[in-house]
């Protein structure tokens, strides 16, 4: 042989460098991630800023693993296309004579070539994007902290062993592949229409409707996933949506896209206009062989949105969930917190204060609440419920009214809440050792009122009118007579955090009075509001930034290959488009249609992905936080931009090749 | 009445040092009705002609003009648009769409124009009975046979009621049955409507269908013969000749 194998290798790697450049940059872009990942949590300041929070390492390493796994999927996917592409080729080389070994070994040096260039590229990439990920994380965690650059070893090891184990994979794959061409596949262009184009069937349209039918059924049960009634059967109602919804998503694509399309198809009869030649006809007829990798598309881009969008919610939540514990900057309580204030006036720090009494009465929970709530633990209980008094609740809220024979339920927010709705209207009794009232419940507000010794558990807590009020006595069981709600100008808070500290006031003894009688205490850890937020913060920072960056990378993902399909797709339809174009459609004719089409192809996994993950987030978002709507919107919309630079970029394929059309 | 004049026509490919000329400067005019045949061994320059003349490809030198309309002048929409409503083709591979029907595929030129739906379906249903095609409209290219196929894309060619129709090589995929009936359609066609038909082909018997056949070699019109009152086997006899006074060699038949 006149020419070298490796000669032969450059050569063609130049030729294909046009379809490469893609593949290429996928596979640095996985290298800069999985590097910079890895680097990152090997970082000094990051240690530090993560030491406290018990759930970064773990955090950390169940997402290094899922990381693996997505650039596993994705190049073996992106790898498997490229082979596709090039089937025609490698049955050239077969027909010159070269045996399929020479073959592989042909395009197992093009590989290896590949992958250590992009490793090394990727590791440099990933060594500077390190730093600028550390800096995110320590901003999410709002830690002011220089970053420093270190260099891992750890990384390196992990990162070179990670793709050489990927690199034997898809080398095994290229082998597979090649063995399975035959020199047929030169000839494949015409097979590979009469194997797409079939008629469409009643049977396949019955089957298409019922993948309809499954989603809607998936989505209504996860509506009623998480209500009190039905807890015993939590996992079995899981594995049911699961199951209808994916099920679902893959009829869809297999047979209802084909199914809707068609009727309005057969409507047409036969005068077609010309976005239902580039665009609906395609589509109708590629769906069969697509419908596997969508589903996987959709669900994967599903089940990543619905992770980053719940940890954005934990996120996001942390400042009103932190209001749960004070709902005012600082919380004090009795002779200690009167104490307290006189110390901020000696050392003439402004503030403006709330004074509440603290009265309680006795109630059954079951009478309150809207749901059966048979079989829960919460409602069948007597307890106690914390009582202020109407006319101090009105310094901070001076809407609110009572009569005598009506209450307001405060503070009753978050996972209680939702599971246990109160609605207003209802009317309960409460009652002291000898009288019992008759209130009807006129409104249930979500502010937040007590600080988080009166309301651990985010129990609702009753306004009443103050001639009531004054009726009740101090009961025994009452630990705290009065609480004060502080609120300081932004610039002496940190003053008088310190004050606060100084003092001790944050330890709090409540005593408690058990079911049976018996009495015990325990301390209550009375944090201040910027206090409860960062520790929030501290814990959820993590979260949301190991999810968005893992949302990140799956959105890249999956992003790469809906672009990596239209690529091949366009080079396809080559063919079709010369004659559109020879017969008389001009390019902005074709385009039209074009842009319908990636319309579809972006727009409809985005679409279904995004009713999944709605789904899957509203079903039980309250468990994370308590805002839905911002994040989620927020969360929506960065993975619909990126969808649509995605959907652009093939669009600008497609203008290249039907302006070669002709 | 000339419903296509080409003068001067220039055709060269290539920069400058590598330059090949592969028209050198053709005059021709069609008169409306005419089936014009343009035969000459491979390299004359046959496709290139035919696809300069129907816009598909432009002259490097003189004018093409269809029904008085300078195609030169046209911009890349315009000329796509005027190829939709005034042209039809016929191509050796059919190049009919896989994903459509066989009526989709007919109907396809009049997907953005104006025209009455009844008006289209009459001509339509006049077309596929005419061309023996009526029976599988419903049927998908793949379910059919090669002459199916290009009957199908002749009459995708003529729903349009184009001024002209442009054939590249019909009958070259075609067994010599599905080519003869093919071409008597044609034949018909032209006489019964009138339809301009500019044809390509290195085929005798092909040929020999045509009023007129224009011989090429190296670039330029070598000769051209007409049918006037002949038979048609007389003039296949003449087109033999005439195509082995050309010389024989090269015919990539």
């Amino acid at each position: 042989m006149a020419m070298t194998l490796s000669q032969l290798v450059l050569r063609s790697m130049k030729k294909n460098i046009k379809h490469y450049y893609l593949y290429f940059f996928a596979l640095i872009f996985s290298v800069t991630l999985y590097f910079s990942f890895i680097t990152l949590q090997h970082n000094p300041t990051v240690l530090q800023a993560t030491e406290e929070s018990e759930r970064a390492p773990a955090g950390f390493g169940a997402a290094t693993y899922l990381l693996y796994f997505i650039v596993l999927f994705f190049v073996l996917y992106a790898n498997h296309l490229f082979m596709k592409r090039r089937s025609k080729e490698i049955g050239l080389y077969q027909l010159i004579g070269m045996t399929k070994s020479l073959i592989v070994r042909l395009i197992a040096l093009e590989n290896i070539i590949l992958f250590v260039c992009a490793v090394l590229i990727g590791m440099g990439v990933g060594f500077v994007s390190s730093r600028l990920f550390a800096m995110i994380l320590l901003k999410v965690l709002e830690q002011d902290v220089v970053v420093s650059m270190s260099f891992s070893i750890e990384a390196l090891q992990s990162t070179a062993l990670v793709f050489g184990i990927l690199l034997v994979i898809i080398l095994i794959q290229t082998a597979f592949l090649i063995h399975r061409t035959s020199l047929l596949s030169l000839f494949n262009a015409a097979k590979q229409a009469d194997e797409r184009v079939k008629r469409f069937s009643w049977i396949q349209m019955i089957i298409g409707a019922f993948g309809l039918v499954l989603i809607i059924y998936g989505y209504y049960k996860s509506s009623s996933l998480f209500t009190m009634d039905n807890t015993q059967d939590l996992f079995i109602n899981m594995v049911i949506i699961l199951a209808t919804t994916i099920g679902g998503t893959f009829l869809v694509f297999r047979f209802s896209v084909a199914f809707l399309m068609n009727i309005i198809r057969l409507g047409k009869k036969g005068y077609l206009n010309l976005y239902d030649v580039v665009a609906v006809t395609p589509i109708m007829h590629r769906m069969k062989g697509d419908a596997k990798s969508l589903t996987l598309i959709t669900v994967l881009t599903a089940v990543s949105l619905a992770i980053t969008t719940l940890s954005y919610i934990a996120y996001y939540s942390t400042g009103t969930q932190a209001r749960i514990v004070s709902p005012t900057d600082l919380v004090v309580y009795d002779e200690k917190g009167e104490a307290f204030l006189a110390a901020l006036d000696e050392k003439q720090i402004p503030y403006e204060m709330h004074a509440f009494d603290i009265r309680e009465l006795s109630f059954n929970f079951k009478d309150l609440i809207a749901v059966d709530s048979t079989g829960s633990p919460f409602a069948t209980r007597e307890g106690f419920v914390t009582v202020l008094k109407l006319s101090e609740v009105q310094q901070m809220y001076p809407e609110y009214r009572l009569s005598r024979n009506e209450a307001i339920i405060m503070n009753y927010v978050g996972t209680l809440a939702k599971l246990l709705p109160i609605e207003a209207g209802i009317t309960a009794s409460f009652w002291t050792e000898n009288q019992t009232y008759e209130f009807k419940i006129k409104d249930v507000e979500k502010e937040m009122i007590v600080g988080g010794a009166l309301s651990s558990v985010e129990s609702p807590i009753l306004i009443v009118a103050d001639e009531v009020f004054k009726e009740l006595p101090m009961q025994s069981s009452i630990f705290l007579k009065r609480q004060y709600l502080v609120e300081l100008d932004e610039s002496y808070v940190e003053v008088a955090t310190t004050l606060y500290d100084e003092m001790g006031l944050s330890e709090i003894v409540v005593n408690i009075v058990g079911d049976n009688g018996g009495s015990g205490s325990f301390e209550y850890n009375q944090k201040t509001y910027e206090q409860a937020r960062l520790n929030l913060i501290l814990a959820v920072g993590t979260d949301i930034f190991t999810a968005a960056f893992l949302g990140l990378t799956f959105l890249l993902a999956t992003g790469s290959i809906l672009y990596f399909k239209q690529m091949s797709e366009a080079d396809q339809e080559l063919s079709s488009y010369t004659i559109l174009r020879k017969i008389g459609f001009s390019e902005r004719d074709l385009l039209k249609g074009i842009y319908l089409k990636q319309l579809f192809n972006f727009g409809v996994p985005l679409v279904i992905g995004l009713l999944h993950s709605y789904f899957t987030v509203k079903s039980g978002w309250f468990l994370f936080g308590s805002e839905l709507v911002v994040p989620m919107i927020i969360t929506m919309s960065l993975y619909i931009f990126m969808y649509a630079v995605f959907a652009t970029l093939s669009v600008q394929y497609y203008k290249r090749v039907i302006k070669q059309a002709l | 009445m000339n419903i296509l004049v080409a003068r001067k026509v220039k055709k060269t490919y290539g920069k400058r040092n590598l330059q090949q000329e592969v028209l050198k400067g053709i005059d021709l005019e069609v008169e409306k009705g005419e089936f014009v045949g343009i035969m000459g061994p491979s390299g004359s320059g046959k496709t290139t002609l035919l696809n300069v003349l129907c816009s598909i490809d432009k002259v490097s030198e003189g004018f093409v003009e269809i029904n008085g309309q300078k195609l030169q002048r046209m911009k890349e929409r315009a000329l796509a648009n005027f190829r939709r409503k005034e042209l039809g083709f016929i191509f050796q591979d059919y190049n009919l769409l896989d994903t459509l029907t066989v009526k989709e595929n007919i109907l396809l030129p009049i997907s953005i124009s104006k025209m009455s739906r009844a008006a289209v379906e009459a001509r339509f249903k006049e077309l596929v009975t005419v061309l023996g095609i009526d029976d599988i409209i419903s049927k998908y290219p793949n379910e059919i046979s090669g002459g199916e196929k290009q009957r199908t894309s002749a009459a995708r060619a003529l729903i349009t009621n184009p001024s002209m129709v442009f054939a590249d090589e019909p009958t070259g995929a075609l067994d010599s049955k599905s080519a003869t009936s093919l071409l008597s359609n044609l034949a018909h066609i032209n006489q019964e409507k009138q339809a301009t038909i500019m044809m390509v082909t290195h085929d005798a018997v092909a040929a020999s269908f045509c009023s007129r056949v224009l011989f090429l070699k190296d670039g330029q019109i070598y000769t051209e013969l007409y049918k006037g009152e002949k038979s048609r086997n007389e003039f296949f006899q003449q087109i033999l000749n005439t195509q082995s006074v050309l010389g024989g060699d090269g015919y990539d038949a």
